[in-house]
């Protein structure tokens, strides 16, 4: 019986020297040579494999992923298991820390995000009365509102109905963020070494940066903004002239258009999705052909200052752009910068143009605007 | 009648021992688990069913199947659902790895375009049931879902005219009514 001891207290030992030793060795390992370490688990090289062909190569796999000893055992218990499972992704619960350590190289990037409608978290978007009085919450809405939760609606939120009062229910969910960075960033992704961003800027088109992408939560996979579609859009019978630009086909996931009604003109005729439908914003009026990134900032969506990078201070008309009557200027205008035309204030003919001489000689002095 | 021998009972140094080599056996068979970035396939069986996947779907204004990740998909699929088919992968690869060496000296990755379309029809005839397999397995990962795999970036459903994701809208609000 004291011999049995004895083999218990050395295995006993044995097996903390194992675990302390191997927790701190297996983390130095890992750290060592941008995640290496953690590719010699077969399983995990895909992923390492495609990141060393990113931008993030020089990041080690711990410098974004959060690696305690939960997870570490975790990872254990699946390879030798074998219960990998057939995608390696990111779960839902990894997410805010994962966003959280993105603060730590791209600071202004995420404060402008943090600033911006973008930054709302799944309290806000899923127990809103307003919305939720009105409409009843579906999974579909996690499409764009939660593309990271990996269960479905009746997971997040009760109660499931129009009275309310509606409460998060998943713990530790309620102030996270429903649409963090790579909601639109592909992080392990194949492409070249991306350049500072100002040496990106692109004289012949819209520079593309490569880590935009649309996070699917049906596939758990990217699309890479250049393989999103961009629809052709109608007003009434006329096809809309559409930007092409690559990245407001991002834009679109979320933001897009309904097939007609059924009984109405649009079905009746076959016209095609009409602009401004659902949750569409594609610019018409004054303002068609113009991408979505042309005027929002790709973070915090915010337009401000946003008309001076086409406009002069005054318009044809002799008054200052930002000043008109568009909810540009005014939320409750009655004319949505998206769409406003000229004839929706000159309902009796468009004057000609009547350039003040301030504005005559501002245009002799800018840049391309002289003729 | 009891034996009057005792049981020979382990000492502390070959306990010890014996559980530093098993240790070092665990590492090293971790070690040796490394398929590189396959999941079952080995390099040299990859190459062979890339040549004879991208005869099935080759390459034209859209990808080939393996361009399109349909490797991915079978080696997945053999690693988990298929386990069943292993087999017939594993001598099916090696018999066409054969027929190439034996017909032309090289291996199938090697062949040009017309050789390696004769070694397929030469598969096909000899060992149908492993080229049913892959054909059938090289549709599902050119076609199916992407997230098993195959059809990376949805390729093949664009090659169709889905667009996908696809571009689907909700009626929450009436954005002509008022605000931005």
């Amino acid at each position: 019986m004291k011999r049995f001891f004895k083999f218990a207290a050395i295995a006993a030992g044995i097996a903390v020297l194992l675990a302390v030793g191997g927790t701190y060795g297996a983390s130095y390992y890992y750290t060592s040579q941008y995640g290496q370490g953690c590719a010699s688990c077969h399983e995990m090289a895909t992923c390492v494999s495609v990141v060393h062909s990113a931008p993030h190569r020089t990041v080690g796999c711990m410098e974004c992923h959060e690696a305690s000893l939960a997870t570490k055992l975790r990872h254990m218990r699946i390879h030798i298991f074998g219960t990998i499972p057939e995608n390696i992704r990111l779960r839902d619960v990894d997410v805010p820390a994962i966003a959280e350590n993105c603060k730590t190289c791209h600071q202004h990037e995420y404060a402008s995000w943090h600033a911006g409608p973008h930054s709302v978290t799944y309290s806000q978007v899923f127990a809103d009365p307003v919305h939720n009085s009105k409409r009843m919450l579906m999974d579909d809405c996690l499409r764009c509102h939660g593309m990271y939760f990996s269960g479905s609606i009746r997971d997040l939120v009760k109660p499931l109905n129009t009275k309310g009062p509606w409460r998060i229910i998943r713990s530790g969910f309620a102030d996270q963020a429903a649409m963090p960075c790579m909601a639109c960033h592909q992080i392990h992704r194949e492409g070249t070494q991306e350049t500072k961003a100002a040496s990106r800027i692109s004289v012949a088109g819209a520079a593309v940066p490569e880590s935009l992408a649309f996070y699917d939560r049906r596939e758990t996979l990217h699309f890479a903004a250049a393989t999103l579609s961009i629809p052709q859009l109608h007003d009434g019978a006329r096809a809309v002239t559409i930007s092409q630009d690559p990245r407001q086909a991002l834009c679109y996931q979320c933001h897009a258009p309904r097939d007609p009604e059924t009984g109405s003109v649009a079905a009746a005729n076959a016209w095609g999705p009409q602009v401004g439908s659902g949750d569409d914003r594609t610019p018409m009026g004054v303002h068609e052909g113009i991408s979505c990134v042309s005027c929002h900032d790709g973070h915090n969506e915010n337009t401000r200052a946003s008309c001076k990078t086409c406009h002069p201070q005054m318009s044809h008309c002799g008054i200052d752009v930002e000043r008109m009557d568009t909810t540009y200027a005014s939320a409750s205008s009655l004319h949505n910068i998206h769409w406003v035309k000229c004839a929706d204030c000159h309902q009796h003919g468009i004057p000609k143009p009547k350039t003040p001489a301030a504005v005559k000689a501002k245009l002799r002095t800018t840049p391309g605007m002289n003729g | 009648m009891p034996s009057s021998k005792k049981p020979k009972r382990m000492t502390r140094r070959q306990f010890v021992a014996a559980g530093t080599m098993g240790c070092a056996a665990l590492a090293v068979g971790c070690k040796e688990g490394n398929h590189g970035n396959w999941d079952f396939l080995n390099d040299a069986q990859a190459r062979t069913l890339t040549a004879i996947c991208d005869q099935i779907v080759p390459e034209d204004d859209f990808p080939s199947a393996s361009q399109a990740g349909v490797l991915t998909y079978i080696d997945k699929q053999l690693a988990r659902h298929y386990r069943r088919h292993r087999d017939i992968y594993r001598d099916g690869l090696a018999q066409a790895g054969a027929m190439s060496r034996e017909r032309f000296g090289q291996e199938p990755a090697a062949l040009a375009a017309p050789q390696m379309a004769e070694l397929t029809s030469a598969i096909e005839k000899q060992n149908r049931k492993f080229f049913d397999l892959v054909r059938s397995h090289t549709f599902e990962g050119y076609y199916g879902a992407p997230r098993h795999g195959g059809n990376r970036n949805a390729v093949s459903w664009r090659m169709l005219g889905m667009a996908e994701p696809p571009v689907n809208g909700r009626a929450q609000y009436d954005l002509r009514k008022g605000s931005a």
